[in-house]
């Protein structure tokens, strides 16, 4: 009689892997159905499950590809990344690094990207709330002393850089989305920041200088530093404009000034 | 071990994501609510700001589907933390989880996977109901699965598995009728067997769900309305238990909300039968 741990070690090589010589080790009662037709049935349920949960956090993914390719690929990807969560949603985040060296996709060159923003789209959904940013306090700081500010994101916030056309290729493959949905690899590549708003989550393309401004503070950069990486990028970058407008929109939540001298 | 099992004798529904919008703004009348866990192991975010409002108008049942008693792997501690802080922030009326395993040599498999009804099982089972039990500081109700399978290993029956697990750990029971109905069918055993070994004080909460009878053996899919012989399970054990808080779960191919809650009325009805009978 094998072990409870070397029953569910068989199970798991017999119902993930198809590992046809594992099925005798569980020690299962054949009865009408037989053995294999059994494990058959876990194979579907627990596989089916990956596929489900996966499609809800990969849509884009999944109509690029089409659903046998998708399920296919989720199987493959389940054996190769084992599920570190008891929670089924937290699971998939190397989505993107797999499809990246799935040989069967290689053709689709954004698909590794495309997975990685659905990625961030869908963490930013459950990320930590943050209240406003409180806009006395931040009157309250001299002026003098405002370039030692380190100002902060919110928790759901993340930028996805990409060198296709992200937001396109996303915008064209949502359901509700109509008219012309060809896309234009050559168009470029995007800078999109993503984050969690009142409204739901907000995709926006960020300009070379606010990519180099918010990319900075998301690495908790003093905004003279930050404002100093934006000029770089962009000669035109408007510093109160974006500050002001990102505020406003709670993609920025909090500031921390430098500890009292 | 302080209970807070306090559940109420009636009728309650699985919350699932599609219906919270529809709850929260018409708060429908229903004794109560249970939600999976898991789905809340969150920091923030809308799906937590809305269990954090309906919970002021309903009793909340935590049920957890990813906790793996039965794995012959130690408890996931971080799984357990996240769910004892998000006990802590809802205040449940009950904490449940399932008599089964999920995960392997650190691997989870997010499945309800079956347990050997053996010594060397239902001694670990109970362990780490005890140590699930201490962390939360709170009774845990522990479900009873569908398995599309037995092992040659079993050394007693479900019912005196399931039994025993309760009597020696403390736990209630989440008394689920469907699956005890479809591995009647699938194991070629009588339900009410399984009934008379169960004591009706252990038993905290009963689940009601529906099955798929397409494939090689019944499947527990929670996607149809309750069938006619689990109905009619139902009221053996109502008649056997007394009444208990008795939950509609539905999982796969949601219908609206208002077929969720005709089933539940269709269970409340029950409820009261029994109620009327024994005043």
């Amino acid at each position: 009689m094998p072990s409870l741990r070397e029953a569910q070690r068989a199970f798991t090589a017999a119902a993930l892997f198809g590992d046809t010589a594992a099925i005798a080790q569980i020690g299962i009662v054949a009865g009408a159905l037989g053995a294999a037709a059994r494990i058959a049935v876990y194979r579907n349920n627990v596989l089916g499950n990956y596929r489900k949960a996966l499609a809800a956090t990969y849509p884009v993914v999944r109509r690029l590809v089409g659903v046998p390719f998708f399920d296919a690929a989720i199987d493959a990807f389940v054996r190769a990344h084992p599920s570190t969560h008891g929670d089924v949603n937290g699971y998939g985040g190397e989505l993107a690094r797999f499809l990246a060296a799935y040989p069967p996709a290689s053709a689709l060159v954004y698909l590794s990207d495309v997975a990685r923003l659905e990625w961030a789209v869908d963490q930013a959904g459950t990320a930590a709330d943050a209240a406003p940013l409180d806009l006395g306090a931040l009157a309250a700081v001299p002026v003098d002393a405002f370039g030692e500010l380190r100002f902060v994101l919110h928790p759901s916030a993340r930028i996805v850089v990409s060198p296709y056309p992200m937001l396109r290729i996303w915008q064209v493959n949502q359901p509700d989305f109509m008219g012309d949905d060809g896309v234009d690899l050559a168009e470029g590549g995007d800078s999109l920041l993503v984050w969690r708003t009142a409204d739901g989550i907000a995709i926006e393309r960020l300009a070379a200088g606010e990519h180099a401004f918010l990319a900075a503070l998301a690495r908790n950069a003093r905004l003279t530093v930050a404002a100093e990486r934006a000029a770089a990028a962009e000669a035109s970058f408007d510093l109160p404009g974006v500050l002001k407008r990102r505020v406003a929109a709670q993609a920025i939540v909090a500031f921390r000034a430098p500890p009292a001298a | 071990m302080p209970t807070i099992v306090s559940l109420p004798t009636v009728a309650g529904i699985g919350l699932r994501s599609p219906h919270v919008a529809q709850v929260s703004r018409d708060r429908p009348a229903i004794g109560w609510l249970e939600v999976h866990s898991e789905n809340y192991f969150v920091d923030g975010g809308p799906a937590l700001a809305a269990l954090d409002a309906i919970r002021s108008d309903y009793p909340i049942s935590l049920h957890g589907v990813g906790l793996s008693l039965g794995s012959a792997d130690a408890i996931d501690t971080g799984h357990l933390a996240r769910l004892k802080r998000l006990a802590d922030r809802i205040a449940p009326a009950a904490i449940s989880e399932h008599l089964c395993w999920g995960r392997i040599d650190g691997r989870h498999l997010n499945d309800l996977l079956p347990l050997p009804f053996t010594d060397e099982a239902l001694a670990l089972c109970c362990d780490r109901i005890d140590s699930v039990q201490s962390a939360l500081q709170s009774t845990l109700l522990v479900e009873n699965v569908s398995a599309y399978l037995r092992f040659t290993a079993d050394a007693m029956t479900e019912w005196d598995f399931v039994a025993a697990v309760a009597r020696r750990s403390g736990c209630k029971l989440l008394f689920d009728v469907n699956n005890i109905y479809v591995n009647a069918i699938n194991h070629g055993f009588d339900p009410l067997a399984y009934l008379a070994a169960i004591p009706g004080d252990a038993v905290a909460e009963i689940h009601l769900a529906g099955f798929d009878a397409t494939g090689p053996c019944l499947i527990d899919t929670h996607g149809a309305r309750v069938a006619p012989p689990v109905w009619a399970l139902y009221r053996a054990a109502i008649e056997r238990f007394g009444p208990k808080p008795t939950l509609i779960e539905w999982d796969t191919d949601l219908p609206a909300l208002e077929v969720l809650l005709d089933e539940a009325r269709m269970a409340q009805t029950i409820l009261e039968e029994a109620d009327a009978v024994a005043a």
